[in-house]
């Protein structure tokens, strides 16, 4: 990068299926105090504020105009972002790219969703082309459960190895204060759960939440003065698959599916060898099971076919030698528009040790953090402690 | 009088909206083609780039693996393998006609011989959807000719080759 960015603070709501107590200004404002805060920054020192959420999730269009009283951006520069489920991954990347180009030293970007406002699938399915595959369009769960299918009748997995999934993600929320769903449950409780779209329960996929998340990048200069704990952004990596080519649902695909091109990208980029051994911590987005054993295989954390195997073997726990979600990860809270910046924010309170009852107990020096846009397109991010890292 | 601070407040006001949108669609030159010659020959007709050589589906006008323009039009059969499937056992509406699916339903990804695309779609599994199996031979059935209107749900579902 031509100049170097820091995350210098942050913050997120406390995440919920209901906020009936709050409108959306109201919402993104516990997040923006939070972070402002987190930073010791105040709004006025603030350069740019980036906005991001699902486009018309909540019924309104133009949500950086309408709450530019509560993201504090009345007479800065500003854009809003809407990339799908990557929103709030795309909204940092927007954010370091302007930061690394020399044009602003301190960057406010807020990703947010209230999602009880709308219908989540009725939206969703005007994703779809209106011609070609919108009347079997209607939700993720649908997607992702023909990626289950495809999934065990590839690799020999069965629905136990995404219960598992299941109950990693819920008993690492009940270490987290701001997850949405922190249940104390068991396979079982998985297994006996209602079934959506076979082979997805209702336990297996993640909630609709209500919440937002809000970060403050920096150039260098300002996180060195500024800033005991900077969490250096090292690299983030964008890749899209083509228009209405979804064997990501066929796992044995050979084409070069976004997810394994951009963890190739980033790995280049930053000359990781062994990702498994580079990284200290994953937070990766999944929004339901099946998605975290693709994501296994995806990163090269373990050969194709055997991201099961790491689940099964609890490689992937908090306390495992290669920690995947510790906070609990978009299973237990999906607020979409702030999902993939919560990645983000997670990956970073782990290096700066600030990750209370859910930090990986060894030392996080590195991370990375991904994200899905609609599954078909991803942005990675990688972040660590020091810029010799 | 003497107003109570605002947080102190009692009642949440949320109030119900439905927005309906009128919009016209253009599929253009590429899609129109496909889509005319599904409604009235009953036909599948997939793109070939001419450098990657790839089969596309729906046809379109540059392969973006290759950043040139699609040219060779070919006709794909009309049968084909399952790649994925679900069972989905949630009322869904279909944002096409604003009714919902009856569950259980099924639906899935079919790679037509011949094209390197797959097509998802509603799935036949009567008599018994325990017949499903991921690498399982599928048929297209259109809809009778008077009741294609010139896009994918011209298709009535993919079938078994038993």
């Amino acid at each position: 990068m031509k100049r170097n960015v820091a995350i210098i603070g942050g913050g997120q709501t406390h995440h919920a299926g209901r906020r009936p107590d709050v409108n959306q200004g109201e919402l993104v404002n516990e997040a923006v105090r939070a972070a402002l805060t987190d930073a010791q920054v105040a709004i006025d020192e603030i350069d740019a504020v980036l906005l991001g959420n699902m486009e018309f999730f909540e019924g309104t269009h133009l949500t950086d105009c309408w709450l530019v009283d509560a993201t504090g951006a009345l007479g800065k520069p500003g854009l809003k972002i809407t990339t799908g489920g990557t929103v709030g991954a795309s909204i940092v990347c927007a954010g370091v790219y302007h930061v690394a180009s020399g044009l602003f030293d301190k960057v406010l970007c807020i990703g947010f969703e209230k999602q009880e406002e709308g219908d989540t699938g009725a939206i969703l399915s005007a994703v779809a082309h209106p011609l070609y595959g919108r009347s079997v369009a209607g939700a993720a769960v649908g997607y992702f459960a023909m990626m289950g299918a495809s999934y065990m009748a590839a690799w020999g997995a069965t629905e136990v190895h995404s219960a598992m999934v299941a109950v990693k993600a819920r008993q690492n929320a009940c270490k987290n204060e701001y997850a949405h769903l922190r249940l104390n449950i068991t396979i079982d409780d998985v297994l006996s759960s209602r079934m959506l779209a076979y082979p997805i329960r209702i336990l297996d996929m993640c909630p609709a939440s209500n919440g937002a998340c809000a970060l403050v990048l920096a150039d260098q200069k300002t996180a060195e003065d500024r800033c005991a704990k900077p969490v250096w952004i090292r690299a983030m990596e964008t890749v899209h698959n083509e228009q209405f080519e979804f064997d990501w649902r066929d796992v044995t695909t050979s084409k070069p599916m976004f997810s394994r091109v951009a963890a190739h990208n980033i790995y280049k980029r930053l000359g990781v060898q062994d990702p498994a051994q580079y990284f200290d911590v994953f937070e990766i987005y999944e929004p339901a099971t099946w998605a975290e054993l693709v994501w296994y295989e995806d990163l090269g954390l373990c050969p194709r076919g055997e991201g099961f195997k790491l689940i099964e073997n609890g490689v992937t726990e908090i306390g495992g030698p290669i920690p995947v979600n510790p906070s609990g990860g978009v299973l237990s809270t999906n607020p979409i528009g702030a999902s993939a910046m919560l990645r983000i924010w997670e990956a970073a309170l782990q290096i700066r040790g600030d990750a209370g009852g859910r930090q990986v107990p060894k030392e996080v020096r590195r991370a990375l953090a991904t994200a899905y846009g609609g599954t078909n397109w991803t942005v990675l991010t990688a972040l660590s402690k020091d810029l010799e890292d | 009088m003497t107003l109570a601070p605002t947080l102190q407040v009692r009642e949440f006001v949320e109030i119900p909206c439905t927005v309906d949108i009128p919009y016209r669609f253009a599929a253009g030159k590429y899609l129109s083609r496909f889509l005319v010659e599904l409604r009235d020959n009953g036909r599948f007709l997939g793109i070939r780039c001419p450098v990657c050589k790839r089969v596309q589906l729906p046809p379109r006008i540059v392969c973006a693996v290759c950043h040139v323009r699609n040219s060779e039009w070919v006709e794909l059969g009309l049968e084909g393998t399952l790649t994925a499937f679900t069972i989905m056992h949630l009322p869904l509406t279909d944002p096409t006609t604003g009714k919902p699916h009856k569950p259980p339903f099924c639906y899935g990804s079919v790679r037509l011989d011949g094209s390197d695309s797959v097509v998802d779609y509603f799935l036949n599994v009567e008599p018994s959807m325990r017949r499903l199996r991921v690498g399982m031979r599928m048929r297209v059935v259109l809809k009778p000719r008077e009741s294609r209107k010139g896009d994918l749900t011209d298709i009535l579902y993919f079938d078994p080759v038993d």
